[in-house]
C-alpha cells in the first residue's frame, strides 16, 4: 500500500470516527441562555363544559354481560333469572349408535353458575334457587315474578362447600371450584327430580331464579350467556333402551335467555334522570359532556396534564366489590345519546370509583391524551361520554353535578406549556 | 482531460447541491445569545496559519481577489472536529462536535480571469442548553428539566470572480447569498411522570444578501498587500411563511500583508474590523499572524489569532485567542492535497471561559 493511500485512509478514518457530537450543556442563565424560555401554565377551566346531559337505557338486564344478584337492605334486591335450552324428549341409548330412547325419568340435575365478582368480606355467601315459569323474557319485572319467589328449591352455602375437602359436599352432591387465573367461582348445585322434573311437553326446558344472601350485604355477578359463561344445566336422565330396560344418560344444556330483575328499595337509587350527570346503574346510564376549549388550548399549547374534575352529586350504593371503572370516552360524532364511541384507545380515559365516596367528593379523570388527540384532529367532536366500564355488570350508579351548577359543575384542571417563541433573538 | 472534466462536474454537483446540514463552523456557548458565532471562511491551509493567509489563499473565501491565483480547477472541503470545554461559576462541561464548515470550487476562465464559489459558515447557531427549575402546580412544586436547543447555521453561498489586471494588481468581487436554517427544540420534562413531557420543534429559516470586493497589490515580488470589504444587508428570520425577526448585518473591512522572503518561507498578517453593532452586538477587531515554511508538497504552517466575538453578556465583547499549526501533503503531482491542522482556542467573556481543541482535515482536488 502506498504512503498516499495510508495517509488518505487515516484522514478518512479520522473524519468518519469524529462524527459524534455532544453539544448539551447546563444553562447559566440569563447570560448564556436563549432569550426565550418555556412558559408553563397551571389553571382550572371551570366553564369548559358548557352543555351536558344524561341518558339511560344503554344496556338492559337481558343483554348485560353479568347477571346481577344482590341484597342490599334498604337499597336494592336483585335476582338472576334464566331459562335453559330444551334437550328433547329422547337421548341416544348407546354411545356410538344412533338409536334413540325416550326419556322416561330423571335421576338428578346439576346446575352450574359462575360467580365473576363477589365481595370477599361477605361471609356465608349463599345462593338460593327458585323454580320460575318458562315464559321469562326481557319484559319481566321483579313484581311480575313475585309469586315465584315464595318457595325456594334449595339453597347452597358457597363458603361452607368451599371449606370442605376437595370443595365437594359428598352428601348433597354440591361442589365449588375457583379458577386460579380469573378467580371466578363456579358453583355446582345438585337438584333432584322433584326440584326440576322432566316435563316431556317442555322438552326439558326449565327456568330458574337465583337469589343471594350473606351475613352482611351481598352483591355478586354471575356469568351470562353474553359473556360466554352463562348457567349450565346437566340432566342425569333415564332412557328407555328400546324395550329392554332403562339406562342412565346425561345431557348438558346452557341457557337461552338470562337476565335479572330487581327491586329498588330506596328512593335514593331512583333511576329517574334529573339534571345531574348519571353514570352506570340499571338500566345503564351515560352522560354526555360537551367541551368548549379556549382556542389557545385547542391550537397552540402543549398539554402536560389535564384532569377532568367531577363533583359527586349522589354517591353510588353497594358493597366494596361493586366499585367500578368510570370511563370518559371520546365519541366519533356527537349524536347526543346515540353518539358512537371512538375505537381509538387514546380517546379513552378511566378512573376507579370506589363505593364509599360521599356527596361532594371529587372524582378525577386524567385525560391529557384525549385533549392531545383533539389538538391533532381538529375535526373531532370535543364531546365525551361518561360511562361505566364494562356497562351492565355493576348496580351502583353515580351522579355528578352538572355544568348548570357553575361552582361545582365539571371542570378541567389543565397544565400546559405555551408555544415557544421560536425565531426570536 | 476526461478525468478532469468528471472531477470538476462531481465537485460542482457537490458544491451546488445545497449546503449540508452540518455546515457550521464551530459551536460555542457564545452562540446562545445574539445571532451566533461568526464562521471562518478559510481552508485548512489558511486556518492553520491563524487565518493570516486567508486573504491570499485561493482556496479560502476571505477575499475574492485571491481567486486570481487559482490557475487550475480546484475543489476544497474542510472537516473540523472540536472538543470544547466550557467553564463558568465552578462548573465544567466537556462538549464535542464535528462539522463540515467550508467547501469551495474555483477555476480559470482565462489566464487572467478566474471564477469560483462555494459554501462557508456565516453564523453558527448550534447549541443545547439544559436548565433545572420547578413550578407551582396543583398546590406543590413540580421540578422539571428544560432543554432549549438549536441545530443549524446560516450559510454563505458565494459566487465570485477575480481578474489579474497586471503583474502587480488584481481585483476581485463576489456576491453572497445567505441562507440557512436551524432546527429549534424546546422541551420540558417534569420529574413527576404523571405530567407528560412536552417537546416543541420548529425549523427557523434565515436569508440575506451581501456583496464583497477586494484588491491585491504586489509592490515588489516578495510582498503582497490585500484590502477587502464586504457588506451584507440584513438577516431575515422566518418561521413558516412568517417573518419573525430582521437584523442588520455588519460591514467587514480587512487588510492583509504577506511577505515571501524565499520560495520556501512565507509570513503574513491580517486585521479585520466588523461592525456587529449593526446587529445589536459588539463591533469586533480581529487579527492574525502566521507563516508557512517549506516549498513543494509538504509545507508546515503555524499561526496565532486574536480578537473579539460579537455577542456575549455584559458591556464588553468576549475575547478570543488561538494558536494553530498544521501541515500539508501533496499526492499525484499535487493534484490531491491533504491538509491537517490543530487549533487551540480560548474564549472568554461574561465569566465564561471556553477552551477548544479542533482537529482540521482538508482535502483539495486539482484534476
Amino acid at each position: 500500500m502506498s504512503r498516499a493511500a495510508v495517509v488518505t485512509a487515516v484522514a478518512a478514518l479520522i473524519a468518519a470516527t469524529a462524527c459524534t457530537e455532544d453539544v448539551t450543556a447546563p444553562g447559566h442563565c440569563p447570560d448564556f441562555c436563549p432569550s426565550g424560555s418555556i412558559s408553563g401554565v397551571d389553571t382550572v377551566l371551570q366553564t369548559v363544559v358548557q352543555r351536558d346531559s344524561a341518558f339511560r337505557g344503554f344496556v338492559r338486564p337481558h343483554d348485560a354481560n353479568a347477571l346481577l344478584a344482590a341484597f342490599l337492605p334498604g337499597a336494592i334486591d336483585s335476582r338472576a333469572i334464566f331459562r335453559t335450552s330444551p334437550i328433547g324428549d329422547s337421548l341416544v341409548v348407546e354411545s356410538g349408535t344412533t338409536t334413540m330412547g325416550e326419556i322416561v325419568g330423571v335421576d338428578s340435575l346439576k346446575l352450574a353458575v359462575t360467580i365473576t365478582r363477589r365481595d370477599t368480606s361477605a361471609h356465608n355467601l349463599t345462593l338460593v334457587y327458585y323454580h320460575l315459569p318458562l315464559d321469562l323474557d326481557s319484559t319481566k319485572t321483579f313484581a311480575d315474578l313475585a309469586g315465584a319467589w315464595t318457595d325456594s328449591l334449595r339453597s347452597l352455602n358457597v363458603d361452607s362447600v368451599y371449606a370442605l375437602a376437595g370443595h365437594v359436599d359428598p352428601l348433597r352432591g354440591d361442589s365449588v371450584f375457583v379458577d386460579a387465573t380469573t378467580q371466578y367461582v363456579t358453583v355446582i348445585a345438585k337438584l333432584d327430580s322433584a326440584m326440576a322434573p322432566f316435563v316431556p311437553a317442555d322438552s326439558g326446558k326449565v327456568a330458574f331464579g337465583v337469589r343471594v344472601v350473606a351475613e352482611s350485604r351481598a352483591s355478586i355477578a354471575l356469568g351470562s350467556v353474553e359473556s360466554g359463561i352463562g348457567p349450565r344445566l346437566t340432566w342425569y336422565a333415564e332412557v328407555d333402551s328400546v324395550g329392554k330396560d332403562t339406562v342412565p344418560r346425561l345431557a348438558s344444556t346452557s341457557d337461552t335467555f338470562d337476565g335479572f330483575v330487581f327491586d329498588l328499595l330506596s328512593p335514593s337509587v331512583d333511576t329517574t334522570l334529573d339534571s345531574t350527570l348519571a353514570v352506570g346503574g340499571m338500566p345503564v346510564a351515560r352522560s354526555i359532556l360537551r367541551f368548549v376549549l379556549p382556542r389557545a388550548i385547542r391550537d397552540s399549547v402543549q398539554i402536560s396534564r389535564a384532569t377532568l374534575v367531577l363533583v359527586t352529586a349522589r354517591p353510588p350504593e353497594g358493597v366494596p366489590a361493586d366499585s367500578f371503572t368510570l370511563s370518559a370516552h371520546g365519541v366519533l360524532a356527537d349524536f347526543s345519546a346515540k353518539s358512537p364511541l371512538s375505537p381509538d384507545a387514546s380517546r379513552v380515559a378511566t378512573t376507579r370509583v370506589h363505593i364509599g365516596i360521599a356527596r361532594g367528593d371529587t372524582v378525577r379523570i386524567e385525560m391529557a391524551d384525549i385533549l392531545r388527540s383533539w389538538q391533532i384532529d381538529t375535526l373531532a367532536p370535543t364531546t365525551l361520554a361518561l360511562r361505566q366500564v364494562p356497562e351492565g355488570t355493576e348496580f351502583p350508579e353515580i351522579r355528578f353535578e352538572p355544568s348548570t351548577n357553575t361552582s361545582l359543575g365539571p371542570a378541567l384542571h389543565v397544565t400546559y406549556v405555551r408555544r415557544f417563541p421560536f425565531g426570536k433573538r | 482531460m476526461t478525468r478532469a472534466v468528471g472531477t470538476a462536474l462531481l465537485a460542482a454537483v457537490l458544491l451546488t447541491a445545497g449546503p449540508p446540514h452540518r455546515l457550521t463552523a464551530q459551536d460555542s456557548q457564545f452562540s446562545v445569545r445574539g445571532l451566533g458565532v461568526p464562521g471562518r471562511w478559510e481552508s485548512v491551509r489558511a486556518r492553520t496559519t491563524g487565518g493570516a493567509f486567508g486573504p491570499f489563499d485561493p482556496r479560502s473565501s476571505v477575499a475574492d481577489v485571491s481567486l486570481a491565483d487559482a490557475l487550475q480547477l480546484t475543489a476544497t472541503a474542510v472537516e473540523a472536529t472540536t472538543y470544547r470545554r466550557a467553564e463558568i461559576g465552578g462548573s465544567r462541561d466537556d462538549l464535542r462536535s464535528s462539522r463540515f464548515p467550508f467547501m469551495s470550487l474555483a477555476g480559470p476562465l482565462s489566464p487572467r480571469f478566474v471564477v469560483g464559489g462555494g459554501f462557508a459558515t456565516y453564523l453558527d447557531r448550534t447549541y443545547s442548553i439544559v436548565t433545572r427549575d420547578s413550578q407551582m402546580v396543583r398546590g406543590a412544586y413540580a421540578p422539571y428539566t428544560d432543554r432549549i436547543a438549536s441545530d443549524g447555521a446560516v450559510a454563505d453561498l458565494r459566487f465570485a470572480a477575480a481578474a489579474r489586471l497586471g503583474r502587480w494588481l488584481a481585483i476581485g468581487a463576489g456576491a453572497h447569498v445567505l441562507s440557512g436554517s436551524s432546527r429549534q427544540t424546546a422541551q420540558r420534562i417534569y420529574d413527576d411522570t404523571t405530567f407528560l413531557g412536552t417537546t416543541q420543534t420548529a425549523v427557523v429559516r434565515y436569508d440575506g444578501l451581501g456583496i464583497s470586493g477586494s484588491v491585491a497589490l504586489d509592490p515588489v515580488p516578495a510582498v503582497r498587500i490585500v484590502g477587502y470589504a464586504r457588506t451584507d444587508n440584513r438577516l431575515r428570520t422566518r418561521l413558516g411563511g412568517t417573518e419573525t425577526d430582521r437584523t442588520d448585518l455588519p460591514t467587514t473591512l480587512g487588510a492583509a500583508l504577506r511577505w515571501s522572503p524565499s520560495p520556501s518561507a512565507r509570513v503574513a498578517g491580517t486585521v479585520v474590523r466588523r461592525s456587529w453593532s449593526d446587529a445589536g452586538g459588539f463591533n469586533t477587531t480581529s487579527w492574525s499572524a502566521g507563516a508557512e515554511v517549506g516549498a513543494g508538497p509538504s509545507p508546515f504552517r503555524f499561526g496565532v489569532r486574536g480578537g473579539q466575538l460579537p455577542f456575549g453578556p455584559g458591556t464588553a465583547a468576549p475575547t478570543e485567542l488561538g494558536v494553530t499549526l498544521g501541515a500539508g501533503k501533496g499526492f499525484s503531482g499535487n493534484r490531491a492535497l491533504v491538509d491537517l491542522g490543530l487549533e487551540r482556542l480560548v474564549r472568554k467573556g461574561g465569566g465564561l471561559t471556553e477552551t477548544a481543541w479542533t482537529v482540521l482535515v482538508g482535502l483539495t482536488i486539482r484534476p
